[in-house]
C-alpha cells in the first residue's frame, strides 16, 4: 500500500476510534484522580439522585462531582454538615469538597425548585 | 369640533411621549411561556415588572435593554426600568428551565415601532426603485445585475498556481473532512452522553443546530454554495467502501450493488419530501441531545447503506435531508466550479471528469463537469480538478445568483429537473421558515407544546397544519399571483406551470435572506453557550479553554433588528432584480415582461413586509 494511504487510514482511525477511546480514558483517569464520589442530579420524575444513599469516612476529606444531567437547575446541600453547592445548571457539573466532622446519617437535598416533586428530591449520607 | 378632537389627540399623544406613566405588570412564567406574553407600554413609561414563577426557576432578560431578573416559585423577581427605547424587543428566559428554554420568549412593545415603519418604507422605496428600473429596461438589461455588474463577469481563483495545486492535491479537501470527522465524533459522544438533558448546555446540540445552521445559512451557502458538502464527513465511510481506498484512487466502480437511482427521482423531489419530513421532529432533535444523536446516526447509517446499494454519491444527491436547500440556494452563491474552455472538452475522449483516471474519480456527484452550468448538483468535491489533464476546470468568483437565469440543459429535461421540484423546494423553505419562526421566536406556548409533542393529538395537528401550509396554502397564494402576472402580461403561449416555476426562483435570494435573519437572532442570543460547551463538551466538569464558567450573555441584541432589516433589504434587492429577469425569460417580449412583472413585484413586496413584521413588528 502507498504511504499516503497508510497515513490517511492512521489519521482516520485517530479521528474516530482514537478520539472515542482518548476521551473516555482521559475521563476515567481524571475522575479517579480528582473525585472520590460521583453524584448525578435528576428531578424525582427523571430518576432522582443517583446514588440516593452513600457513605463517607469520618474526618477524611471528600471531593464530590455532582453532575446535573437533567432539564432544570438543581442545587445540593447537606445542611447538618454545612455543605452546599448553590446552583448547578442543567448540563453542568460542580465539585464539592468537605471534611465530615460528625458521625451519623444525614439528609442531603436539592435546594433549587426544580419540579413539582422538588421536595422529594433528597437522599441520605452516612458518615462512619 | 373636529379641530378640538384632533388637538386633544395630539396633546395626549405628546403627553404620552414626554411624560411616562407608572406601569406595574405581573408576568407569570411557566415552562416555555410567559403570561402575558406580549407587554405593551408607552415610551417613557416607568415600568415595574414582577416575575412570578409557577413551576421551576425562570428568568427574564430583555433584548436591547439588556436587563435581567430571575424568580423561583415562592420568590418573585422585581425589575424596574424606564422604557426609553421604542420598538419591539424580545424578552427571554435567562435560567435554564427545560429543553425549550432558549425558545421561551415574549415580546415587549414600547411606543410606536418606528423601526418597522422605517423598514417597510425602505422596502417600498426599493420596490419603487426596482420597478422604475424595470420599466426603463431595454433588450440588454437582463445581462447585468443591478444594471451595473455584467452577469458574465468571472474572476478565476485557480489562475493562481498555489490554489490550483491545492485543489489538485488528494489531501484537499480530505484533511478538512478528517477534521470535521473528529468534530462530529465529539458531537456524537456529547449527544449520547448528554442524553435527556437540555440542549443549550450540550456540545452536540449547540454545534449543529446553533453554530452550523447559522454558518450554513448566513455564510457558507450564500458565499460558497455547497462548500459544506465539500467538507461533510458523513459520506467518507461510503466512499471508502465503494472505492476500496480512503484517499488514493481505487475502484472507479463500486463493488456494491451499484444500482441506478430511478430516473423520475433524479431531481429535488426526494429532498423536498425528506427535509420536510425531518422538520416534523425539529422539536426533538434540535433541543434534546439524545434525539439529536439518533438523528445524526440515522443520517450516517443511511449514507452507508445507500452507498452499498446505489452508485457514487446517490445519498448526497437524493437522500440527505439538508442537501436540497443547499443545492437550490447554491445557485445564488458567489462561487462556481466550471469549465474554462468548452472547445478543449469537445475533442477530449474519454471524458476523464466523468469516467475518472489514475489521478481522481469520475464525478462522484454524477454531473457532467464539462457541460455543467448550475450549482444545484455540484458538491464541490474537487475531483474534476484532479482528473482533468488539461487543467481546464476553474474555480470562479462570480456575481451572486447568475445560475438562477442559466439556460436549460438536456439533462434537466431528461430527469425533469428544474421544474416543480425546485419550485416546491423554494416554496416549502418559506413554509418551514414560518413553522420554525412560530415555534422558536414567538411566544406561542400552544404551538411549542404541539411541536415538542406533549400530546400526540397536538403533534399530529401540527404535522397536518404544516403539510397544508407548505404544500397547499403557500403554493396556491403564489399561483394566484402567477396567474395575475400572466393575465397582466397578455401572453397566451406560456403555460401557467412554466410561469410558476420561473417565478419561484424569486424565493431563492429572499429565502436565504429570511433564513439568515432568523438564524442571526438565535446565534446572537444563544451563541455564548458555545463558550461553555467548547470548554466542557461532555458536561463532565472539564474546563479545556477556561470558558466553562462563562455565564449566558446575549450579544448585540440591541443592534439585531437593524441587522435583520439590512439582511432582508439586501435579499429583496437581489430578488427584485432577478425577478424581472425571470419575467423577461418567461414572457415573449420586453413589453409583456414589464406588464407581467407588476403583480409579482407587489406580491414579493407584500411577502417581504410580512416577514419584516414577523421579525421586528
Amino acid at each position: 500500500m502507498e504511504r499516503r494511504e497508510i497515513i490517511a487510514i492512521a489519521l482516520f482511525l485517530l479521528a474516530t476510534l482514537g478520539t472515542i477511546f482518548g476521551v473516555f480514558a482521559v475521563e476515567k483517569i481524571r475522575r479517579n484522580k480528582l473525585y472520590d464520589l460521583e453524584l448525578i442530579a435528576r428531578a424525582p420524575e427523571h430518576g432522582n439522585w443517583l446514588p440516593q444513599e452513600f457513605t463517607v469516612s469520618y474526618d477524611t476529606e471528600v471531593t464530590m462531582l455532582i453532575r446535573n444531567i437533567d432539564t432544570a437547575t438543581h442545587g445540593f446541600a447537606i445542611p447538618q454538615l454545612n455543605v452546599a453547592a448553590r446552583e448547578i445548571k442543567a448540563g453542568e457539573a460542580k465539585t464539592v469538597t468537605f471534611t465530615p466532622t460528625q458521625r451519623g446519617t444525614f439528609d442531603f437535598m436539592c435546594t433549587v425548585w426544580c419540579s413539582d416533586r422538588h421536595l422529594e428530591m433528597r437522599g441520605k449520607i452516612t458518615v462512619e | 369640533m373636529k379641530r378640538i378632537s384632533l388637538l386633544t389627540v395630539f396633546c395626549v399623544f405628546c403627553a404620552a411621549f414626554v411624560y411616562g406613566e407608572d406601569r406595574y405588570l405581573e408576568v407569570r412564567a411557566k415552562r416555555f411561556a410567559y403570561t402575558p406574553s406580549i407587554i405593551k407600554v408607552n415610551k417613557g413609561d416607568n415600568v415595574r415588572i414582577r416575575l412570578i414563577s409557577e413551576d421551576v426557576a425562570h428568568g427574564l432578560y430583555i433584548d436591547g435593554y439588556e436587563i435581567e431578573i430571575s424568580a423561583i416559585p415562592g420568590m418573585d423577581g422585581h425589575l424596574t426600568f424606564i422604557a426609553d427605547k421604542s420598538g419591539k424587543f424580545m424578552f427571554r428566559c435567562s435560567v435554564t428551565c427545560g429543553e425549550f428554554h432558549p425558545y421561551m420568549v415574549g415580546y415587549l412593545k414600547v411606543g410606536i415601532n418606528w423601526n418597522l415603519y422605517a423598514g417597510a418604507f425602505l422596502i417600498l422605496l426599493l420596490g419603487i426603485g426596482s420597478l422604475t428600473a424595470a420599466l426603463k429596461a431595454n433588450e440588454n438589461s437582463h445581462k447585468k445585475l443591478f444594471g451595473v455588474i455584467p452577469l458574465s463577469w468571472r474572476y478565476e481563483l485557480t489562475k493562481f498556481k498555489p490554489v490550483r495545486a491545492l485543489l489538485k492535491s488528494r489531501w484537499f479537501p480530505f484533511t478538512f473532512i478528517l477534521f470535521n470527522l473528529f468534530v462530529f465524533v465529539i458531537i456524537l459522544i456529547a449527544n449520547f452522553v448528554g442524553g435527556y438533558s437540555t440542549g443549550n448546555y450540550n456540545f452536540g446540540v449547540m454545534m449543529v443546530w446553533i453554530l452550523w445552521w447559522f454558518l450554513l445559512m448566513t455564510f457558507l451557502v450564500p458565499l460558497v454554495g455547497r462548500s459544506w458538502c465539500m467538507i461533510c464527513p458523513f459520506p467518507i465511510f461510503g466512499d471508502w467502501l465503494q472505492r476500496g481506498k480512503l484517499i488514493s484512487v481505487g475502484r472507479q466502480k463500486s463493488w456494491g450493488l451499484n444500482k441506478r437511482w430511478p430516473n423520475k427521482w433524479r431531481n429535488l423531489w426526494p429532498l423536498v419530501i425528506l427535509f420536510f419530513l425531518s422538520t416534523w421532529f425539529s422539536g426533538f432533535f434540535t433541543v434534546r441531545p439524545l434525539a439529536g444523536g439518533v438523528f445524526l446516526v440515522l443520517i450516517i447509517g443511511s449514507a452507508i447503506v445507500i452507498s452499498v446499494i446505489y452508485g457514487k454519491r446517490t445519498f448526497c444527491l437524493f437522500v440527505c435531508p439538508v442537501s436540497g436547500f443547499q443545492g437550490l440556494y447554491a445557485n445564488f452563491s458567489a462561487c462556481e466550479v466550471r469549465v474554462k474552455n468548452p472547445e478543449i472538452c469537445k475533442d477530449h475522449k474519454p471524458k476523464t471528469c466523468v469516467v475518472g483516471n489514475e489521478k481522481g474519480y469520475g464525478c462522484p456527484w454524477m454531473e457532467l463537469p464539462y457541460d455543467m452550468n448550475r450549482n444545484t448538483y455540484c458538491g464541490m468535491c474537487m475531483e474534476c480538478f484532479k482528473t482533468c489533464p488539461y487543467d481546464n476546470i476553474a474555480l470562479n468568483v462570480r456575481p451572486f445568483g447568475t445560475d438562477l437565469v442559466a439556460e436549460r440543459k438536456h439533462t434537466d429535461d431528461r430527469y425533469k429537473r428544474r421544474g416543480l421540484d425546485e419550485a416546491f423546494k423554494a416554496l416549502t423553505m418559506m413554509g418551514i421558515f414560518l413553522v420554525f419562526f412560530r415555534a422558536y421566536q414567538t411566544p406561542s406556548a400552544h404551538f411549542k407544546d404541539m411541536i415538542r409533542g406533549t400530546t400526540l393529538k397536538g403533534f399530529l395537528t401540527y404535522i397536518a397544519e404544516a403539510t397544508v401550509v407548505d404544500f397547499l396554502v403557500i403554493p396556491i397564494i403564489f399561483l394566484l399571483f402567477v396567474f395575475l402576472s400572466k393575465k397582466a402580461s397578455g401572453n397566451k403561449e406560456v403555460s401557467l406551470k412554466q410561469a410558476f416555476v420561473n417565478f419561484s426562483y424569486c424565493f431563492v435570494p429572499l429565502g436565504i435572506a429570511i433564513w439568515a435573519a432568523f438564524s442571526i437572532n438565535i446565534i446572537l442570543a444563544n451563541g455564548s453557550y458555545l463558550l461553555h460547551v467548547f470548554s466542557d463538551p461532555f458536561a463532565w466538569g472539564w474546563n479545556l479553554f477556561g470558558t466553562a464558567k462563562v455565564p449566558w450573555s446575549p450579544f448585540l441584541t440591541g443592534v439585531m433588528p437593524y441587522l435583520q432589516v439590512l439582511i432582508i433589504l439586501v435579499g429583496l434587492a437581489f430578488t427584485l432584480d432577478y425577478g424581472f429577469k425571470f419575467s423577461h425569460q418567461t414572457y415573449a417580449n420586453l413589453k409583456e415582461a414589464k406588464k407581467g412583472w407588476v403583480p409579482m413585484l407587489v406580491f414579493l413586496l407584500a411577502v417581504t413586509i410580512f416577514c419584516l413584521w414577523l421579525f421586528i413588528g
